[in-house]
């Protein structure tokens, strides 16, 4: 009975100490990221007004993903469609798409 | 009266391609000027350091656009300000020409989804 107790304190001792680290998971990220599809998946696709480019976000670097959307969350950085994404989005989730991402560069 | 409209739209057209030629960057020129950005974002554009961002193979007319939002303040990153207020209009076409020209980690989103 008390090995229980310990069992149990080292699973909750273990959650809190992933939860605190706030790393990325992948598999989550991958699922997220749909979203994105809509203008980072379509090959040449163009922001209007002024028109340039959507970046290329696939094998980006992690931390330079998490500070862009954080950026636009907060409004530091304005775009009005990363914007109301970044939003949407909390700081775990922000994680899980930067790993993703930043996952699979070639 | 119409003879004289023709010549000035023209000319006005002539102007426009004038321009247009000289706006586009030039890779070669660019390596020329990238000093200073491969400190962070290594010589071919792909930054080591996960907080830089990868430059190789970005598209010229995004990196021209961040280019000029961190020159005018749109875009607020006091070391990036700080380089871009140093380049010219070409000095931004013929960089940014430069690192999209570059072997490439990075991609489209397609093919990557759930389901792919």
């Amino acid at each position: 009975m008390k090995r229980l107790h310990l069992v149990g304190l080292i699973a909750v001792a273990l959650c809190a100490a992933s939860a605190a680290h706030a790393e990325g998971d992948k598999a989550r990220g991958r699922t997220l990221v749909y979203t994105c599809n809509g203008c980072h998946g379509v090959p040449g696709y163009a922001n209007a007004y002024p028109e340039y480019h959507v970046p290329h976000i696939v094998g980006q670097n992690e931390q330079y993903i998490v500070n862009a959307l954080k950026a636009y969350k907060s409004g530091e950085r304005t775009h009005p469609t990363m914007g109301a994404q970044a939003q949407s989005m909390s700081d775990q989730e922000i994680e899980d798409i930067a790993a993703y991402l930043s996952s699979i560069a070639k | 009266m119409i003879r004289g409209f023709s010549l000035i739209a023209m000319g006005a057209l002539l102007a426009l391609t004038a321009t247009q030629t000289f706006a586009a960057g030039d890779p070669a020129r660019g390596k020329t000027k990238i000093a200073t950005c491969v400190a962070c974002h290594g010589q071919d554009g792909n930054s080591v350091d996960p907080q830089y961002p990868r430059l190789a193979g970005q598209y010229a007319d995004y990196l021209a656009q961040a280019l000029h939002e961190y020159k005018d303040g749109r875009r607020g990153n006091a070391i990036m300000k700080g380089f871009a207020a140093t380049l010219s209009d070409q000095d931004i076409d013929d960089v940014s020409a430069y690192f999209a020209t570059m072997p490439s980690k990075l991609q489209g989103l397609e093919h990557h989804i759930q389901g792919d």
